[in-house]
């Protein structure tokens, strides 16, 4: 079992596979995510593997964006996970 | 050339729907703006190339970040900086080439008015803009063309945001306006070589010889032995006139070796005190100034020093022969005014003793050897006072 997490975690640091959001002050950082479902000025939803993404502020705009990464800007109020 | 950064114009109001597209087809994102009508995105050169392929619909083009966009960008982010800056040079451009202030230096008011209303017709007044050394040049010819019996000589010229303008009117009406009654008498042992009279009667005439103190145009204007009329004798009288110089010239003398080693440096000039900008490094030195901006009494200057070493050298006697002729003609030379000169000179004596030269030298110079002397109390029976003054 040991061995088997292990293993996991040592794919997950070469690959990275794991997927997370970090929230800061203003900011809002995803990380392995899918799809851009939907992008307004007030909501952003987000496909991620396991889980849609579902942002609500003010002035959200998009600051930075590769395949694997986005970086959210403006007034987050509400963040929501909706697991599959 | 395919990971080089590059800043793309996408045309498009809607910056969501953009995005939506962008990250549909993949584009990795640097950073972003968005303007009025367009939006500003940073990516790759590679990616670039993938817009223009399927996003068609928009018209999007490369947006230089360099040059004159990005100096355009830097106006922009600091324009009130940026228009301070420019009102400031400005400023500085006119308040260095505008005359504030016009100085004749004449005390003849007629003079003056004279020159103002010229001045004016040719548009350098006050709170005008000055004119270059060319214009300046024709100008000056001009006024003395039209001009040509009140003026003599005249200059034109700039300090700090004033503008100086020097005048020699002509000589003769200042004599006959001054005193009623003068005599012209020679102020020195001369042989007259020409006379130009003005006013008055002749006593002497060229090649006369004369004394000093001598008359030579007298103000009693005598007909039949009788005074008529009394007036200020003036004219203009040349005269040859003797001098006797002696030089030593030492074989042996100081001179200054300049060993080629140049420095730079800047200095302020504020009022009459200077301060060098940067320590010197030559001890002894000889400096040049170049001017590179001067502001009324404010002056920054670039300056050359030259190191110098003082050496010593024995000239020869030829040489030694020459410099004496030179500085006893450079002697002469400092008491004479622009229509004088030296016409000819004689060594009379040459000798050496103790490794110096002993010269004498004999010059013969045209001076101008008039001077007025006024008559007090003049009456027509011929009794009268006098005393000299100096032309």
């Amino acid at each position: 079992m040991k061995n088997l997490h292990f293993k996991e975690y040592f794919k997950n640091y070469l690959f990275d596979l794991e997927d997370f959001i970090t929230i800061y002050e203003n900011h809002l950082h995803v990380f392995n995510y899918q799809k851009l479902n939907k992008l307004s000025d007030t909501e952003i939803i987000i496909r991620q593997k396991s889980k849609v993404i579902m942002i609500e502020g003010t002035n959200l705009k998009i600051k930075q964006m590769t395949k694997q990464e986005l970086l959210i800007l403006g007034s987050i109020l509400k963040v929501e996970f909706k697991y599959e | 050339m395919n990971n080089k950064i590059v800043w793309v114009k996408i045309q498009a109001q809607n910056y969501y729907s953009v995005f939506i597209k962008l990250n549909d087809i993949g584009i990795t994102i640097y950073d972003n703006k968005k303007e009025k009508d367009y939006i500003l995105i940073k990516t790759a050169w590679k990616d670039y190339k993938r817009l223009k392929k399927y996003l068609v619909s928009y018209e999007i083009e490369l947006y230089d970040n360099s040059g004159i966009f990005k100096i355009k960008d830097i106006i922009k982010k600091y324009q009130f900086f940026t228009m301070g800056i420019i009102l400031g040079i400005i400023i500085l451009l006119l308040s260095n080439n505008i005359i504030f202030k016009v100085e004749i230096k004449s005390a003849n008011k007629n003079i003056q008015n004279l020159l103002k209303e010229e001045l004016k017709e040719y548009g350098l007044t006050t709170l005008r803009l000055k004119k270059s050394h060319h214009q300046v040049e024709k100008i000056v010819n001009k006024i003395l063309d039209n001009n040509k019996d009140t003026l003599e000589w005249l200059e034109i010229k700039y300090d700090g945001l004033i503008m100086i303008v020097n005048v020699t009117e002509k000589n003769l009406p200042k004599d006959l306006e001054t005193y009623d009654h003068c005599n012209l008498i020679a102020k020195k042992d001369a042989k007259i070589l020409s006379l130009n009279i003005y006013r008055g009667m002749a006593l002497k005439e060229i090649n006369d010889y004369v004394l000093k103190g001598d008359i030579i145009l007298s103000g009693d204007i005598i007909h039949n032995e009788e005074v008529k009329n009394m007036v200020c004798a003036t004219g203009e009288v040349y005269g040859e006139v003797w001098y006797k110089v002696k030089v030593e010239v030492p074989l042996k003398e100081n001179y200054i070796n300049y060993t080629g080693k140049n420095r730079f440096n800047l200095s302020l000039k504020i009022n009459d005190n200077k301060y060098d900008i940067f320590k010197s490094r030559i001890e002894n030195k000889k400096t040049e100034e170049i001017n590179l901006y001067k502001l009324n009494d404010f002056e920054i200057n670039l300056v050359k020093e030259k190191e110098f070493v003082n050496a010593k050298r024995e000239l020869t006697e030829d040489e030694a022969y020459k410099k004496g002729i030179n500085l006893a003609i450079e002697k002469i030379n400092l008491t004479l005014n622009d229509n004088e000169k030296i016409i000819y000179q004689k060594v009379l004596k040459n000798e050496v003793n103790d490794s110096t030269i002993y010269l004498e030298i004999f010059i013969a110079t045209k001076e101008n050897i008039g001077e007025v002397s006024i008559i007090k109390g003049g009456n027509v029976d011929g009794s009268e006072s006098s005393e000299t003054n100096n032309e």
